[in-house]
């Protein structure tokens, strides 16, 4: 009797993508710690412009020096700013809060039983991990515009390059929407190793601590000149390409050389929790 | 519907490391049945449900739900709903809330029917109340309660209960039995496993009793419960002459110290012949009749004669 018919939803196997997709997104909005923590990276940029119009004095050296007086600049100096530590971090909590958060919970088991096949639930967790990510680099550079244009002010309504040539508003926010993506592109592969430690255990503090060693670990790694050879490995080496965006003309090399690395990591990263959660118990 | 069980294990065995959850285990659960599992805590009842329901894989052995092979259990899991192992949910959603993250996941669930599968769910579970408060909120009896609620988003054809009644206050309990009884009224297959005897025996059509990962008793409750004979009890005005003359015949008989004055005739000759025997002697026999061991005494001679 609890058959009623062989078409339309009694016959099918899963329910569909999207609705798990938009699910997925709603319960990760609806965690406050995800909603503090977009409020926090919104908060850096506006310190920085804080700071540099206070301190106001020229010859501030870096990249945090050249936005003064120069706006478009802030939110590129704040995301990579952010991009050394800080957002490594949240994407880490979003993929620790997907799978072994999860697990930990009992929601995973509730998940599988539904079911969702496990190819699937990797997919939907990569793509909650990746919209993190993608928020977060997203109110650095939002708030980061403004911030920059209000608090900061701009050279002729432009952006100055690090070669003293301007350019136009246009240029200079498309300067800063390719930075964001390049952000998000490093961010999806520490995302997906995270993802993969995830799937590893049911203690969510766990992939925080290999994400936050594993960092370290390389920043250590890329200190030592004996250790040249092993740069073009690490993830970390290539974060600083972002202020090639402010060079006229620009250079790619950088940015795309440390996509490729980003990708090969995001690659073993998915393909490691995929095989994992074939195998996991929940 | 088939006329394949509902679930069925052969030789299903779980190891872990050196110790043997479930030790190559066969177990049938005819369709439309409530069948409670029972057993000593980690006697391998959750493990065992768990490899059923393809949580774990099982070491070796097969099994099926719904006529389905372990390989291919997620064609059959859309039609089962289960509770295992306390009910899991996101504190900082409320039990709406997280119904319906759960819902968006079942596959017989239309979007547009998902916010009143949700509601009658949560109204059959008496829940409707605490529905918009957090889960963080909410007392065991509640988390419970909302669990079970999870399991009955969709009419299942099999619903599997581990330890539903825990944190239950008795009106929950009853709830629960309330509930069991209209899956099984509505054609559903129920496994539930419970330590609480009293549940169990008030709603289950069979059992099946584990011991160390072995199953030591399966089968009709009734027909286990009639196996296991308690003696045969005599209402009697006339207690001492009928135990001086059933002595005499080679019976061991005791004074029944509950209820109404009488014998219990526990071992010695067939009762036809025993009521003969007091009738001709003039004892008056107001009733006899077998005395069913309650669940209670059954399981204590499966569980503790090993």
């Amino acid at each position: 009797m609890t058959i009623t018919a062989e078409t339309g939803p009694d016959t099918r196997a899963a329910a569909p993508l999207g609705r798990l997709l938009a699910a997925e997104v709603r319960w990760v909005f609806r965690r406050p710690r995800t909603l503090v923590t977009l409020g926090l990276f919104a908060l850096i940029p506006v310190l920085i412009a804080i700071g540099v119009v206070v301190a106001d004095r020229d010859g501030g050296g870096g990249l945090i020096g050249a936005v003064a007086g120069n706006g478009l600049v802030l939110p590129i100096a704040a995301l990579t700013v952010a991009l050394a530590l800080l957002l490594p971090l949240a994407v880490a909590m979003a993929a620790a809060d997907a799978i072994a958060g999860e697990a930990a919970n009992g929601t995973l088991r509730g998940l599988l039983l539904a079911p969702v096949s496990r190819l699937r639930l990797v997919g939907v967790k990569a793509f909650g991990v990746l919209v993190v990510a993608a928020a977060a680099a997203l109110a650095i550079a939002v708030v980061g515009v403004l911030a920059g244009m209000i608090v900061v002010g701009s050279a002729d309504g432009g952006m100055v390059t690090l070669s003293g040539t301007t350019l136009g508003l246009g240029a200079g926010l498309a300067r800063v929407a390719l930075v964001t993506v390049w952000v998000v592109g490093q961010l999806a592969a520490v995302g997906a190793v995270a993802l993969a430690v995830s799937s590893l255990t049911e203690h969510p503090l766990v992939v925080l601590a290999s994400v936050l060693g594993g960092l370290i670990a390389f920043g250590v790694l890329s200190a030592i000149p004996a250790l040249d050879w092993l740069q073009r490995w690490l993830l970390t080496s290539g974060w600083s390409a972002g202020a090639d965006a402010l060079r006229y003309p620009i250079t790619l090399d950088a940015m795309g050389s440390s996509t490729l690395r980003a990708l090969c990591y995001t690659a073993i990263g998915i393909g490691f929790t995929l095989w994992r959660m074939q195998r996991r118990d929940a | 519907m088939t006329a394949a069980p509902a679930a069925r294990a052969a030789g299903l065995r779980k190891v872990y490391g050196r110790t043997v959850a479930v030790a190559g285990l066969d177990l049938e659960v005819p369709t439309g049945a409530v069948l409670g599992m029972l057993g000593p805590n980690g006697s391998g009842k959750t493990t065992l449900i768990r490899m059923l329901l393809g949580l774990t894989r099982p070491t070796a052995g097969t099994a099926e739900l719904l006529g389905r092979p372990l390989s291919h259990v997620a064609a059959a899991l859309p039609h089962v709903g289960a509770l295992v192992e306390g009910p899991g949910f996101h504190p900082f959603l409320s039990g709406r809330e997280n119904l319906r993250r759960m819902a968006a996941a079942e596959p017989l669930l239309d979007a547009a029917a998902i916010p009143r599968a949700v509601g009658d769910a949560l109204e059959r579970v008496g829940l409707t109340h605490a529905a918009d408060r957090r889960f963080r909120g909410y007392s065991l009896g509640m988390k419970q309660r909302l669990g079970l609620a999870g399991a009955l988003l969709v009419p299942r054809r099999l619903v599997v209960l581990d330890e539903p009644t825990n944190g239950l206050d008795p009106a929950g309990t009853r709830d629960v039995r309330a509930i069991i009884a209209d899956l099984h009224a509505a054609g559903s297959t129920v496994i539930v496993s419970s330590h609480l005897l009293a549940e169990v025996e008030a709603t289950c059509t069979h059992v099946a009793v584990l011991q160390s990962g072995s199953l030591v008793a399966a089968g009709e409750l009734r027909g286990l419960l009639d196996s296991r004979t308690g003696g045969l009890v005599i209402v009697t005005p006339d207690v001492e002459p009928a135990l001086r003359l059933l002595a005499e015949a080679g019976a061991v008989a005791t004074r029944d110290t509950g209820g109404e004055p009488g014998v219990v005739v526990t071992d010695g000759p067939e009762p036809p012949e025993i009521v003969a025997l007091l009738v001709r002697a003039g004892v008056a026999v107001h009733e006899a009749r077998r005395r069913r061991p309650r669940l209670e005494e059954l399981f204590a001679q499966l569980t503790e004669g090993s």
